[in-house]
């Protein structure tokens, strides 16, 4: 008796185990009818003056409701000049290259808002959307408002936001040339030649040079005006003498700087909580994908300078530099 | 089946007293084990720069009778923010603890640090000499 009722608690125990495993059937979702839409934001990392915050807009409705009529974004502040909502919807074909076919005009951008028209009978598609970050949103918050329109009167939006931009400054791909096209102010965010670099003098914060000194290795420097030990038979202008502190950095190649494949982003918050106040004023032995941080003599502005690359033979390099004013 | 689960409970009695008696091993104020190892030496010695670069021209030379650690850095090193990489003997320690950038700019007084072994009972102090690199 008790053997038997010990059987029937197992069996019941394995059709309890077997029934809760059984797998749910897949159906079909309904279709929504009604226009809908979606949005993402492609573009990772900070939000910086003078490149784009990129997203894509997706709309559709059921073919036997009608097509699409038109597509609208509307930013809080009005974008830069080549702020644009791509006219061409994009899938990707087998060889997973994004191919582009025409689906409307060419926008148009009236203040904040662009907008595309659609010209081919169309009832999905996804447009992508560039909003050139313009000067005026510096330091602010930024807001998107995705909308769509049918032809059976439907409208549907899509708010995205609010985006911070950053403060920092940005400025790419510099030539550096020795003891020609030298002279380095974070202030200006330029490089001045030795001609022009006489009336800037006092804005100069870092010099750029190459030596190639038998028993050592100086290579590429960056080097403050007053760190004269490092600057050897380097003519500096008249009133040049910031003395900038300067520390080397390997292995961080910030994505907007170095366009390479590492997803690192320096942001307003690095720039804020860096130390450097014990760092020197000199930078030796410079190379491609290295870079330094930088606070100028007065504190005002801190940066870093990234080396996108180094030429030995012909005695220079290219340099982008990212900002930050701290007064 | 009432014999059985004595002997099971008698067994479990058992091995729960064996793990009980586990001998405890003696720890230092660090939670370090001490263990019953006497030698006492540097194996190896790295400098890094603040970018975590190596500064060294060549390897360091570390005389264990002498007690001193020779290293030759770059010409332009900044030896104020350098991080020192010590390799112990197995089981033993260093004193000071080496926690963030050490200065070492003042090249009339080395800086020196003490390797304790891992019985706790030897303690040798190695001073390391910088030599910057000259044109």
């Amino acid at each position: 008796m008790k053997n038997t009722c010990l059987y029937y608690f197992l069996v019941l125990i394995g059709c309890l185990t077997l029934s809760s495993c059984k797998e749910e059937e897949y159906a079909i979702p309904t279709l929504k009818q009604e226009l809908q839409n979606d949005v993402i934001k492609r573009t990772l990392g900070p939000n910086l003056v003078g490149m784009d915050i990129e997203f894509a807009y997706a709309m559709a409705l059921p073919k036997s409701m009608g097509k699409l009529v038109s597509a609208e974004v509307e930013a809080t502040i009005a974008g830069g000049e080549s702020t644009y909502l791509e006219s061409r919807s994009f899938y990707t074909n087998g060889s997973g290259e994004d191919v582009g076919i025409e689906v409307g005009s060419k926008s148009v951008n009236s203040g904040g808002k662009t907008t595309v028209t659609f010209t081919k009978d169309t009832s999905a598609a996804t447009l992508r959307y560039f909003y050139r970050i313009p000067g005026a949103a510096k330091g602010k918050e930024v807001s998107f408002k995705f909308s769509a329109q049918a032809s059976n009167g439907q409208s549907v939006s899509y708010s995205m936001g609010p985006y911070k931009v950053a403060e920092m400054d940005l400025v790419l791909d510099l030539d550096v040339v020795d003891s020609t096209k030298a002279f380095i102010s974070i202030e200006d965010m330029a490089v001045y030649t030795a001609a022009t670099a006489g009336a800037n003098a006092s804005k100069i914060d870092l010099v750029y040079l190459y030596r190639s000194i038998p028993n050592i290795t100086f290579s590429h420097g960056l080097v403050a005006p007053s760190a004269k030990t490092y600057l050897p038979s380097v003519i500096l202008p008249a009133g040049a003498t910031r003395n900038t502190k300067v520390q080397k950095v390997w292995n961080l190649r910030d994505f907007h700087l170095a366009r390479l494949q590492y997803g690192v982003y320096i942001d307003d918050l690095d720039f804020q909580q860096l130390n450097i106040s014990t760092a020197p004023n000199y930078a030796i032995n410079m190379r491609a994908e290295a870079g330094v941080w930088v606070e100028t003599e007065d504190g005002k502005y801190r940066a870093y300078v990234y080396v996108n690359s180094v030429n030995n033979s012909g005695r220079s390099a290219k340099i982008s530099i990212k900002r930050y004013q701290m007064k | 089946m009432l014999k059985n689960i004595k002997w099971i409970a008698a067994m479990m009695l058992t091995v729960s007293v064996l793990v009980s008696c586990k001998e405890d091993f003696p720890v230092d104020e660090d939670g370090l084990l001490i263990t019953s190892r006497s030698q006492c030496y540097v194996s190896n010695f790295e400098l890094l720069g603040p970018d975590f670069q190596t500064v060294r021209v060549e390897n360091a030379v570390i005389d264990t009778t002498a007690q001193t650690i020779n290293v030759k850095v770059f010409y332009g090193t900044d030896l104020t923010n350098l991080y020192p990489q010590f390799t112990l003997v197995t089981d033993a320690k260093l004193d000071p603890k080496i926690i963030g950038k050490v200065d070492f700019s003042d090249l009339s007084s080395p800086k020196q640090y003490t390797v304790v072994s891992g019985n706790r009972k030897v303690r040798k102090t190695y001073t390391v000499n910088l030599t910057v690199q000259t044109p």
